[in-house]
């Protein structure tokens, strides 16, 4: 036992950490009715987590060209110990990873949590959101399958139209005019390296300020405090809180297990570039409600080409969505309020209601 | 003066009428009295002129005299000129076409100018044909050159629109081969052309456009037609089934037999109908043809019910490891080497029904042994995959039992540390 | 517990009735947090084991370290007699490994171009045949006669210490 002590107090006078022990200690989760959507975040976290220790595993035996590409992938699934419950962990939880980053965030615009003094911890919540759907794009190409890469030809197809930048960026993503084995190494570069980075630096501004401004009281809760006069009970982080978070991370583990043994991730069939696209291409399921909003668009709106239409729209919807700390201030009115949680449910309803409907057999 | 300008008026209009007109087809050919002359009449006479656009010969830069003779320099109006017999006109009968034709076409050196390749011994193939001997003989109505290839608008064997191009072949000899009334006096039948039209060889080239699919030439001969000769069935049928007719002649050799009096493969197969063969061909089942000669009993009838057993063993244990692989490929576990390998056994049920052509019973049995062993391990690489499943429902069952343990705990800890019952 | 309860009684003479229940309730309590964490920790061990020993067995490379799809080891020397060949899969496609009759090895897909039936070595006629239409192919993979319309695929062949070794060219 003193050995430990003398090994904390020889650590304590070179690092200090005991100023962020008391920092931890004094941090505190208010307990109310809608308290139960802050695990999300956490749990979000705990996901991304899964993916950097089950990515660097499969990277070790991941080649990025596409002569090995899918080889490789196969040899993990059959032949490397193990390597189908890496594998399929790793491509599940990337599913689960963008569902519950979807939910988090959708369920801190209806809670307003982006209000003052939150506003950054907002943008950096958007912009790694838009890393993480990098991450998907990018990590779907990578076993080099047919779905995958007529998904990427298709994709990377929509980000050329974006108007006079939009023949570069193709160039850019694609590493060349057409999908090929560059793309895929470039693909793998950001994967592994570009995006990373950046997501570290943002996630380390996100919980930095997240930990700085403390979780977040909705409306509604802090006006019926007021009114009772009564102060919104709390929760400490350590121990209880945390152990909260542990009980979901720990369900979120098995589901992971289960859904690796008992719905593993396929791997389909090599790509070949020269075969023509098989029919029902799709991107992931989380690109899905844009893909099908683009294709239900008519040719031509209002004399503009209707999928550049739609790019376009995409595009403003998510600036405006990503700067609605900006909408609602103090002193906005009330009626601005409900429009704006109006236009989120309506976002909310049209994105599930496209995902579902890019699903359904298509009526001819 | 005003008949000047009449005259002028008139050549005006017809300037402008003959603008109006589209202009006329080209002529491949310099403007010869003969077409000059002939594109002027109706019927028979005008049809070569209308016809000659398409004319191989024509394309080639001859014309009407090369064949003709006459003299196409002189005035279209003056039809004694210009059919000068001094100059070689001629107008063949149908017995002397193939003569005609061969003036050139027998000419090494003139062919030589247009195809150095080309065959030039059409003339003598012919006369070793049916229609070629009735037609020495002076028989006018057997087919002759014009009948297959065509008369003034022949177009290259290679143009498909021409009568002997592969899809055309057996409509252009059913012409005459599937009319009662033109075969009876030769007593020839005519349920060929439709027989051949079921078969399995007409699918592919109509159905499935595979030019190299035999029709009624490839098998006949084009030129010098004729059925071919009992000893020569399985050479005919050989020129594509090698390795069946190369089994066939062996066996017979090996066994002393002379089976040409069947006619080898058409006493199974047929030679016109020819239809897709079926494992069911060989056997004692209702649609073997080995039973039809070979009665119980008979050494061949043993030998070729152990084969058909054989076969069906293989058949049904390559399509267990396929569905077995298959299956665990779906559930999550890796089979593709294991499926190429079972390649293997794909392989040798079809060795198998090449081999059905030896009537080589220890052949054909060691065959079908060493596709059983490759499907066998496809099996067991199936049997092996479905272990690894269970293995892994066991391992998850093992740590969902744990991390309920945890999070029980969790509740537990939770619980203890909070006093009542847990909060959100 | 029973212990303690024992020991608590035994110890009674010192204590009174009351002080004595303080004592016991709050010993079970400290024994039952004992209990739990042990039971916490224990579990929780055993999921970080079962969590750590599948990434450990993945981090051991397997028998064969690499997917092979570019080079392999197809055979050992002396396993092949000179007119001898053997099938093998090389990635996700039979390839054929040929021991000519001067004793050279060659090594080509496997795959003939026609309708992909699996060739072999014809050491009679010292060519690869397929057997499905009679394709011919010369050693160096050259579509020679018959259906097939291109050549097959020809591989780099190395001996070294004792195995042949096919790699892609």
């Amino acid at each position: 036992m003193s050995a430990l002590v003398r090994a904390a107090a020889w650590l304590e006078e070179r690092v200090g950490l005991s100023a962020f022990a008391a920092l931890a200690r004094e941090k505190h989760v208010p307990v109310h009715r809608h308290s139960l959507w802050y695990y999300l975040g956490g749990m979000t976290l705990f996901l991304f987590g899964i993916q950097v220790v089950t990515g660097i595993l499969l990277l070790l035996y991941y080649r990025p060209s596409s002569g090995e590409a899918f080889e490789s992938v196969q040899f993990v699934m059959a032949r490397v110990p193990f390597g189908w419950l890496i594998r399929s962990i790793h491509s599940w939880s990337a599913n689960l990873l963008v569902f519950v980053l979807f939910a988090h965030m959708f369920s801190v615009f209806f809670l307003r949590a982006y209000r003052k003094p939150r506003e950054l911890t907002w943008l950096s919540g958007m912009l790694l959101l838009f890393l993480m759907m990098a991450f998907g794009f990018s990590g779907y190409l990578l076993p080099w399958n047919t779905l995958a890469f007529f998904a990427t030809q298709v994709g990377t197809e929509v980000a050329g139209r974006v108007p006079f930048v939009g023949g570069f960026a193709l160039r850019l993503l694609r590493g060349g005019d057409q999908v090929t084995g560059a793309t895929l190494t470039r693909f793998y570069g950001f994967h592994v390296a570009v995006l990373p980075a950046l997501t570290t630096l943002l996630l380390g501004a996100h919980l930095l300020l997240v930990q700085r401004h403390g979780m977040s009281v909705p409306p509604s809760v802090e006006s019926e405090a007021r009114r009772t006069g009564l102060r919104v009970p709390e929760l400490p982080f350590f121990p209880n809180f945390l152990l909260r978070d542990a009980v979901g991370w720990c369900v979120a583990l098995g589901a992971l297990a289960g859904l690796a043994a008992l719905a593993p991730w396929e791997l389909g069939v090599k790509a070949d570039p020269f075969a023509p696209a098989p029919a029902g291409i799709r991107p992931e399921w989380y690109f899905c409600w844009m893909f099908q909003t683009l294709k239900l668009l008519p040719a031509r709106i209002l004399g503009v080409d209707g999928e550049l239409v739609g790019i376009l729209g995409f595009g403003l919807g998510g600036l405006l969505w990503t700067l609605v700390p900006l909408f609602e201030r103090e002193g906005t009115s009330d009626r601005l309020r409900r429009a704006i949680t109006v236009a989120g449910v309506l976002v909310l309803v049209y994105m599930t209601f496209m995902t579902i409907q890019a699903y359904l057999p298509e009526k001819h | 003066m005003r008949c000047w300008g009449a005259v002028l008026t008139l050549i005006a209009l017809g300037r402008v009428a003959a603008a109006a007109e589209p202009p006329a087809k080209p002529s491949p050919a310099p403007r010869t009295a003969c077409i000059e002359c002939h594109s002027e009449l109706d019927g028979d006479e005008g049809e070569p002129v209308k016809r000659a656009a398409d004319d191989v010969h024509f394309q080639k830069g001859l014309s009407c005299h090369d064949c003709h003779g006459g003299n196409p320099a002189a005035d279209p109006d003056d039809v004694v000129a210009a059919h000068d017999e001094r100059r070689g006109w001629n107008r063949p009968s149908r017995v002397g076409i193939p003569l005609f034709c061969a003036k050139c076409h027998a000419d090494a050196g003139f062919m030589k100018r247009f195809n150095p390749q080309g065959r030039v011994d059409q003339l003598a193939e012919y006369r070793t044909s049916g229609h070629g001997k009735r037609n020495a003989a002076g028989d006018g109505k057997v087919a002759v050159c014009i009948d297959c290839h065509g008369v003034h608008g022949i177009r290259a064997v290679k143009d498909p629109a021409s009568p002997v191009y592969p899809t055309h072949v057996a409509e252009t000899c059913g012409r005459c081969h599937a009319d009662p009334k033109l075969m009876r006096p030769y007593g020839l039948q005519t349920t060929q052309p439709a027989a051949y039209k079921s078969s399995v060889h007409a699918h592919a080239l109509y159905e499935k456009g595979d030019l190299a699919a035999p029709t009624c030439n490839n098998c006949h001969g084009s030129h010098g037609a004729a059925p071919p000769g009992l000893q020569s069935v399985v050479q005919v049928c050989g020129t594509c089934h090698t390795r069946e007719a190369t089994l066939f002649l062996e066996v017979e050799k090996k066994k002393g037999l002379n089976l040409a009096s069947c006619i080898r493969c058409v006493v199974c197969h047929d030679n016109h109908a020819v239809q897709a063969p079926v494992d069911e061909m060989i056997g004692v089942g209702p649609k073997s043809t080995c039973t039809s000669c070979h009665k119980p009993g008979d050494t061949a009838y043993d030998s070729t019910r152990a084969m058909a057993a054989a076969l069906d063993g293989l058949k049904a244990r390559h399509s267990h490891a396929q569905d077995l692989l298959d299956r665990a490929g779906r559930a999550g576990v890796e089979v593709g080497s294991d499926v190429v390998a079972l390649q293997k056994a794909g392989d040798q049920v079809i060795e198998l029904r090449v081999l059905a052509h030896s009537f080589d019973r220890e052949r054909y049995l060691a065959s079908a042994s060493t596709g059983l062993a490759a499907a066998d391990a496809g099996v067991a690489a199936g049997d092996r995959a479905f272990r690894e499943l269970k293995q892994r429902r066991l391992g998850l069952a093992v740590s969902l039992v744990v991390i309920a343990a945890v999070v029980a705990g969790l509740l537990l800890k939770i619980r203890e540390i909070e006093g009542a019952g847990p909060g959100p | 517990m029973w212990s303690l309860v024992t020991v608590a009684l035994v110890d009674g003479g010192r204590r009174d009735g009351a002080e004595l229940r303080r004592v016991t309730r709050e010993e079970t309590v400290a024994t039952r947090r004992n209990v739990l964490n042990w039971f916490l920790g224990t579990s929780a061990g055993a999921m970080c084991g079962s969590v750590v020993y599948p990434v450990l067995r993945y981090l051991v490379p397997p028998e064969v370290p690499e997917a092979a799809t570019t080079r392999m080891v197809a055979g050992r020397e002396g396993e092949l007699k000179a007119g001898e060949a053997k099938v093998f899969p090389f990635g996700a496609r039979p390839a054929i490994l040929v021991r000519t009759v001067e004793g050279e090895y060659r090594a080509l897909s496997a795959t003939c171009t026609h309708l992909n039936c699996t060739v072999q070595y014809r050491a009679d006629l010292k060519t690869i045949w397929c057997a499905c239409h009679n394709g011919m192919y010369d050693l160096a993979g050259h579509n020679l006669a018959g259906p097939p319309p291109r050549p097959l695929e020809s591989y780099k062949v190395d001996v070294a210490r004792g195995e042949i070794v096919v790699s892609k060219a």
